[in-house]
């Protein structure tokens, strides 16, 4: 049809309008295909690292060495390996895991370089990144020289956290290495334990842990920690990373969608509008309104293409820079790059069937009257709306009550830019809340619960009085209930200096009550006074604890004894303990010791944690400041353009360029700010239902919270994009000339 | 002498082609007066009456206002002109949709430095009942009247009226041009009127015709009609 050669014309003519259009599906294409490929590729990339270099079910360290492997291995129909590490000072903040290397389980991936030789070793690429290390490069370990021949991923450590407490990990200061078993012995140094991986499905992994773990405690073998893969952070994060890019890829997309068939569906209505006498007189040449719905739904359905194509590409050529930024912070090896058809065919017919549904609603709609109506510019709506009647604006002054009157003008106009400020507060709030919350959760988890500097943990039971700090015990747990989550007992001394509590009215919790961290309450929803079940992980024995109080502790499934109850009810040796508190260094012989974490290490962490989410910050508001210029400029180049015989009239009456400034593009200002105060909330809200579902296998509870100045400077910045959008209306005002109100018809 | 045109051209180019509008033209309105622009389309009325009323620039010669010359304005003090000096009413009313009648008037008022109280203009122009209607909800000829209450809130010195009568049938027409008449006494404001009806000529105190960009004939009427008395 020839009058389809005007679709590219008309959309030149309102440019801002259709490439804001343009500019939405493109924006939310390249969210839908690459955060779907990322979840898809990610799944990919687990699956494949733990089947192809044997991921553990679990590991556990032993009070003595296990001499039958080989028939272990026939009895339970399993693999045995045993591994040793041990944690070099590279610095006096520098941490790195060194293991020696495996060939059964948990087998080093290399992802660049060679295999290991003597005198070679393998580390992980973030930590090689963040310290500046390269292949070929020499590394001193203790007193032997090591040649770095690769980088490689170890399938225990995808997220290498340095202690299990961890949330994030910190490439700057902690690292995991290999070196062949030669070198290992030859350093002399580390702990051992072991690694097992079942035969057969995974489904009865709980019984054959049982059976085994009765089997150790028959020949005398204790258990002195045991860690399943399913309760491991360094394993399990990425399924919470999945999940997390899951929520995403399923909910930005479509809200930006939803937004983009309001705009579509505004913009589509005033082009009808305009367009009435047009479509007026082709219906008298005798088109017939399938003809003119046709011509009408390309308009969407150009756009949808256009952008979905767009959009979709770019989400496909920025999938593999993803990759590599995820594989910063999970250590995978990334064999192949997979882009599912799947997804690349939805995210091109999301928008045509989102867009031509409005499209074809709005069409439908202006094509019901007649040819002589449309004629006559469309049908005369001479019913004032009953807002616009009904608003008593009299005693307001009279700028108030213009911008007031222009908002109340269009409904599906202001609707598209309150919803698109909400969207661009929740985007630009979401990076903050997040640092707020990981603000408040570092004070309130860690420097205010926690008094010690140093955490010494002994490979043995100890008994009698330290000479310095305080003693404390503690056991790997598992609830009844939910045999997968993993929760640690703590014993603690009555009046702890090292440990202390608050509950929810920020009274102190006296250590001589049963307490548990929020998490734990959280997760089984308890209350003082309850009883709560749980199964020691050592001898898989089930035990009844009556909560006294719940500490205002964010982080960890933790329950505190006071020490005497936990040694009685575990029948330990009265007095004994098993690691000491301390805030200052303890001269303790290196080989009688577990693990020593300093608080520093929990600090850095902190430090470490919050620096992605910087760049997340960033991120969030580049993107929030892109999503609500558009729509800001877009929702302004309407007014404009609806205002064009207005504007000419006031410069024809005298007002100055700042008045008409003030009085046009100020009018929005209402809805920005009623979309800021609605953002926030919704925001917290979404933000803690989003928390709870993505941390319901994790040991955290974190206080969804904002702070004051952020919300300041997240209100600057959305109202900066209002100011940058204004300044680039100004232009389009100053064009309007005075004869335009000369030639128009209005009214 | 209240308005003084003197020599006054202008001339606009479409591509190639450049038409002159104006050749020239000469007039003087004394204050208070009525002065009615007579002539077909396109002989250039409309360009004369905004280059009068500072919405256009001519190419050469003179308009001068209360001995303000409005063709050596800068943009900001032909602003503040049209500002102070000026009421416009149109063919085709333009009031703003969104507003409702006595929001209307408040557009003008608003930047009026010592502007008439609203409800005493819609008084005068019969249309105080009707000031929280808005402009959908009135027929033409009280949309008209609007406008006019409009342009006479700012209590200008010179109403210009471009066809005010244009659009409205007869009765309604005389009704807007007894009330133009009423203003002009009350409020003594002079007033340009453009029409190509000849029978609204007999109300004013001068009738320029205009053909061609050139004023052919200045009348000055000895007995000015009542406009309940005009006919056509």
């Amino acid at each position: 049809m020839v009058i389809n050669k005007k679709i590219k014309r008309t959309m030149l003519e309102s440019k801002s309008q259709y490439f804001g259009s343009l500019a939405l599906i493109v924006i939310s294409c390249l969210l839908f295909t690459l955060f779907n490929l990322l979840s898809n590729n990610l799944a990919n990339l687990t699956s494949t690292f733990e089947k192809n270099y044997v991921q553990e079910d679990a590991t556990f360290k032993t009070n003595k060495k296990l001499n039958n492997i080989t028939d272990l291995e026939t009895k339970f129909e399993m693999k045995i390996e045993e591994g040793s590490s041990f944690d070099y000072a590279a610095s006096n903040t520098k941490v790195l895991r060194v293991f020696n290397e495996n060939t059964k389980i948990n087998i080093p991936a290399i992802i660049k370089g060679e295999a290991l030789t003597n005198h070679a070793i393998l580390i992980d690429p973030a930590y090689a990144k963040a310290n500046d290390l390269k292949i070929g490069d020499n590394l001193k370990i203790y007193d032997l020289n090591f040649k770095l021949s690769g980088f490689m991923s170890l399938p225990n450590y995808i997220y290498p956290l340095k202690t299990e407490g961890d949330i994030l990990t910190d490439p700057n200061n902690f690292g995991i290495a290999v070196i062949n078993k030669t070198d290992f012995s030859a350093i002399n140094e580390g702990n051992s334990f072991y690694s097992i991986k079942f035969d057969g499905d995974k489904n009865a992994l709980e019984s054959k842990f049982s059976g085994f773990k009765e089997y150790l405690k028959s020949e005398n073998v204790t258990i002195l920690n045991w860690m399943d893969a399913t309760s491991n952070p360094r394993i399990t994060y990425v399924t919470m990373k999945l999940s997390g890019i899951n929520q995403v890829s399923s909910s930005m997309p479509v809200a930006i969608l939803v937004l983009t068939c309001i705009l579509t569906g505004v913009v589509m209505w005033r082009m009808l509008k305009r367009e009435s006498a047009i479509i007026g007189t082709l219906y008298a040449l005798g088109y017939k309104k399938v003809q003119i719905q046709n011509h009408y739904l390309r308009y969407p359905l150009v756009i949808a293409l256009i952008g979905g194509l767009f959009g979709t590409l770019l989400g496909a050529f920025t999938l593999r820079p993803m990759i590599n930024v995820m594989v910063a912070y999970f250590n995978m090896p990334v064999d192949f790059v997979s882009y599912n058809i799947k997804y690349i065919v939805i995210s091109i017919l999301l928008p045509v069937i989102f867009l031509i549904a409005a499209g074809y609603f709005v069409v439908s709609k202006a094509l019901k009257s007649s040819p002589l109506e449309l004629m006559r510019g469309g049908k005369a709506i001479n019913k004032v709306g009953f807002l616009e009647k009904n608003l008593k604006l009299d005693k307001l002054k009279f700028s108030t009550k213009f911008k007031i009157r222009e908002q109340l003008r269009s409904i599906p106009r202001s609707a598209f830019l309150l919803l698109g400020v909400i969207l661009a507060t929740m985007l630009l709030l979401l990076g903050f809340a997040a640092k707020s919350s990981l603000d408040s959760l570092t004070k309130g988890g860690f420097e205010e619960a926690f008094k010690y500097n140093y955490i010494y943990v002994f490979n043995a039971i100890q008994k009698g009085s330290p000479s310095k700090g305080e003693p404390f015990s503690e056991l790997p747990f598992t609830l009844t209930s939910d045999n997968k989550s993993s929760i640690a007992v703590y014993g603690v001394s009555p009046n702890s200096q090292y440990v202390t509590f608050k509950d929810k009215s920020g009274r102190k919790i006296s250590s001589d009550k049963i307490i548990i961290t929020r998490p734990l309450a959280d997760k089984l929803r308890a209350k003082p006074q309850d009883t709560m079940k749980v199964i020691s992980k050592l001898d898989s024995k089930e035990y009844s604890i009556i909560i006294d109080s719940i500490a205002e502790s964010y982080v960890g499934n933790y329950i505190y004894l006071p020490l005497s109850k936990f040694n009685s009810m575990l029948n330990f040796p009265s007095g004994s303990y098993m690691g000491i508190w301390s805030t200052e260094r303890l001269d303790i012989p290196e080989n009688k010791l577990l693990t020593t974490v300093t608080k520093e290490d929990i600090k850095n962490a902190f430090k470490a944690m919050t620096a992605p989410i910087q760049t997340t910050v960033g991120t969030m508001a580049l993107m929030s400041f892109l999503i609500g210029l558009i729509v800001i400029y877009v929702v302004t180049s309407m007014i404009i353009e609806e205002n064009k015989e207005n504007i000419s009239l006031m410069k024809v009456l005298g007002y100055r360029k700042k008045e008409i400034y003030s009085m046009i593009l100020n009018s929005s200002i209402f809805l920005i700010v009623l979309g800021y105060i609605l953002g926030v909330p919704l925001l917290l809200v979404s933000l803690s239902g989003m928390f709870k579902s993505l941390t319901k296998e994790m040991s955290i509870s974190l206080p969804i919270t904002i702070s004051y100045s952020y919300l300041v400077i997240g209100f600057v910045i959305i109202y900066i994009t209002f100011e940058v959008s204004k300044a680039l209306s100004k232009k389009k005002i100053n064009r309007i000339s005075m004869h335009e109100v000369l030639k128009s018809r209005l009214e | 002498m209240f308005l003084k045109v003197e020599n006054l051209t202008k001339s606009y180019q479409t591509g190639e082609v450049s038409t002159q509008v104006l050749k020239g033209v000469r007039m003087i309105l004394d204050k208070q007066e009525i002065g009615v622009i007579l002539g077909p389309s396109g002989s250039g009325k409309s360009t004369l009456l905004n280059i009068i009323g500072g919405i256009d620039r001519c190419d050469s010669g003179l308009v001068a206002v209360e001995g303000i010359e409005v063709t050596e304005l800068s943009d900001n003090k032909l602003t503040d002109y049209r500002r102070d000096k000026i009421g416009f009413i149109f063919q085709f009313y333009n009031l703003i949709p969104h507003l409702t009648v006595g929001e209307n008037i408040e557009v003008a008022s608003n930047i009026s430095k010592f502007p008439l109280q609203i409800d005493k203009v819609l008084d005068a122009v019969g249309m105080k009942d009707k000031k929280h209607r808005f402009p959908k909800e009135l027929s033409g000829g009280e949309q008209q009247r609007v406008s006019i209450a409009r342009a006479v809130v700012k209590n200008p010195k010179l109403l210009l009226c471009d066809e005010p009568t244009g659009a409205l049938d007869f009765t309604t027409s005389r009704d807007i041009l007894k009330l133009l008449q009423t203003i002009n006494k009350d409020f003594g404001t002079t007033i340009l009127m453009i029409t190509h009806n000849t029978a609204i000529s007999a109300m004013a105190n001068r009738v320029f015709r205009v053909r061609n960009g050139e004023i052919v004939e200045s009348l000055i009427n000895r007995t000015i009609v009542p406009a309940e008395g005009i006919e056509w």
